[in-house]
C-alpha cells in the first residue's frame, strides 16, 4: 500500500510514465524520422533493417572465407548452421530438412537479433514485441507448411486431417474439426502470439521496474528515505534483465523449432 | 470510490481474469518438465529428444497463458 502512494506522488511530480488518450495515438507517425509516400519510418523501421543488414551480414562475413582454421567469427558462424541444420533441420523434418535449412536459418537468426535488441544497452526495444513482425514471419512458415502439404499430398493432405485415421471411427468427425480448426486457424496465431507476448511481457517489466527504479532515485530530494526503494526495483530488474536473455535466445529456438515441427507434419503427415 | 464506475473494475477484472488463465499452464509446464527431467536422468541417452520434445511441450502449453496476457490488453 505505502508503495502504492508512493506511486502516485511520483507520477504527479514527474509525469515520466503516461498512457496515451487513444489507443490511434499509437499509430500516427508523431515519432516518424521522415516518410516515404504516406509510410513513415521510425525507429522501429530502422531497428528491422538494422536486424536484417547484421544477420545477412554476419553469416556473410563469417562464412566468407571457409577456412580449414576457423577464426572467432567463423566459429560463431558454423556452429550458429551446425546447430540449426542438425538440432532442428535434420533431427525434426528428418533427411529433407537441409531444403529448408535457408528458411529456418535466416528466420532464426533474425528473430534472435530482433530480441537480443530488447537487452542491448541503448537499444533496449526488442523489435518482434510488434505484432506486425512475428505475425509475418508466423504467416510465412504457414504458407510454406502448406503449400508443402498440398504438394506432397495432394487433396490428401486435408482429407487425413480431417478423416484422422488413427481415431476410433465415432470420434473422428469430432477430432477431425478440432484438428482442422488448430492446423488451418490456429497454428499461426499461436506462433506469432507466443514470440510477441514473451517479448512485451518483457520488455513491459524491464521498463517498469527500471524506469521506476531511477524515477525513485532521482526523485531522492522530494520523498527523501523512501528513493530506497527505487534501488531495491532497480536491483530486481537487473535479474530479471539477465533472464530476458535467457528468454530472447529460447523464444527464437522456439518458434524455429515450432516451424520446423510444422513443416515436418506436411511432410510426413502420417506420424 | 467505486460508485458506477465499472472502467475501475475493469483493469481489475483483467487482472483476475489473466491470473485465472495461468494457473493451468503452470501446472501443465511443471509436468511436462518433470517427466521431461525424470525421462532424461532414466535414459541419458535419449537426452537430446527428451529435451526437444519437452521444449515442444512448454510451448503447446504456454500459449495458453499468453493468449491470457495478451487479452488482458484487449480488454
Amino acid at each position: 500500500m505505502d508503495g502504492l502512494i508512493l506511486a502516485s506522488e511520483c507520477d504527479v511530480a514527474n509525469e515520466v510514465i503516461c498512457a496515451p488518450a487513444n489507443v490511434n495515438e499509437l499509430f500516427f507517425n508523431s515519432h516518424a524520422w521522415f516518410t516515404v509516400g504516406g509510410l513513415a519510418f521510425t525507429r522501429t523501421s530502422f531497428l528491422i533493417f538494422l536486424a536484417a543488414a547484421l544477420s545477412v551480414g554476419f553469416l556473410f562475413f563469417s562464412l566468407r572465407k571457409g577456412s580449414l582454421v576457423p577464426g572467432r567469427l567463423q566459429t560463431m558462424g558454423e556452429g550458429v548452421v551446425g546447430f540449426v541444420r542438425d538440432d532442428l533441420g535434420r533431427s525434426i523434418i528428418g533427411p529433407e530438412g537441409d531444403r529448408y535449412l535457408p528458411y529456418l536459418l535466416s528466420l532464426f537468426i533474425f528473430i534472435l537479433i530482433g530480441n537480443l535488441f530488447e537487452v542491448t544497452p541503448l537499444v533496449n526495444f526488442p523489435i518482434t514485441s510488434r505484432m506486425a513482425i512475428p505475425l509475418f514471419l508466423s504467416l510465412v512458415t504457414y504458407v510454406i507448411f502448406v503449400v508443402v502439404g498440398f504438394k506432397k499430398n495432394g487433396f490428401r493432405y486435408v482429407f487425413d486431417i480431417a478423416w484422422p485415421k488413427s481415431v476410433p471411427v465415432a470420434l473422428r468427425p469430432l477430432v477431425g474439426l478440432i484438428e482442422l480448426v488448430s492446423t488451418f486457424a490456429l497454428r499461426p496465431i499461436t506462433l506469432a502470439v507466443r514470440l510477441f507476448a514473451n517479448l512485451v511481457a518483457g520488455h513491459l517489466m524491464l521498463t517498469l521496474l527500471l524506469g521506476s527504479g531511477v524515477i525513485f532515485v532521482a526523485a531522492i530530494g522530494d520523498i527523501g528515505a523512501k528513493a530506497g526503494l527505487g534501488v531495491i526495483w532497480f536491483a530486481v530488474g537487473m535479474g530479471i534483465f539477465v533472464f530476458e536473455i535467457v528468454v530472447a535466445i529460447l523464444q527464437a529456438y522456439i518458434f524455429v523449432l515450432l516451424s520446423a515441427v510444422y513443416i515436418q507434419s506436411s511432410v510426413h503427415p502420417e506420424h | 470510490m467505486l460508485e458506477g464506475n465499472i472502467e475501475v473494475l475493469k483493469g481489475a477484472i483483467a487482472l483476475v481474469g489473466y491470473g485465472l488463465a495461468a494457473i493451468g499452464p503452470g501446472i501443465g509446464i511443471g509436468i511436462v518438465v518433470g517427466n521431461a527431467i525424470s525421462a532424461m536422468v532414466r535414459q541419458p541417452e535419449m537426452q537430446g529428444v527428451a529435451r526437444t520434445n519437452m521444449f515442444l511441450g512448454i510451448a503447446f502449453t504456454e500459449a495458453l497463458a499468453l493468449i491470457g496476457f495478451v487479452l488482458f490488453f484487449i480488454a
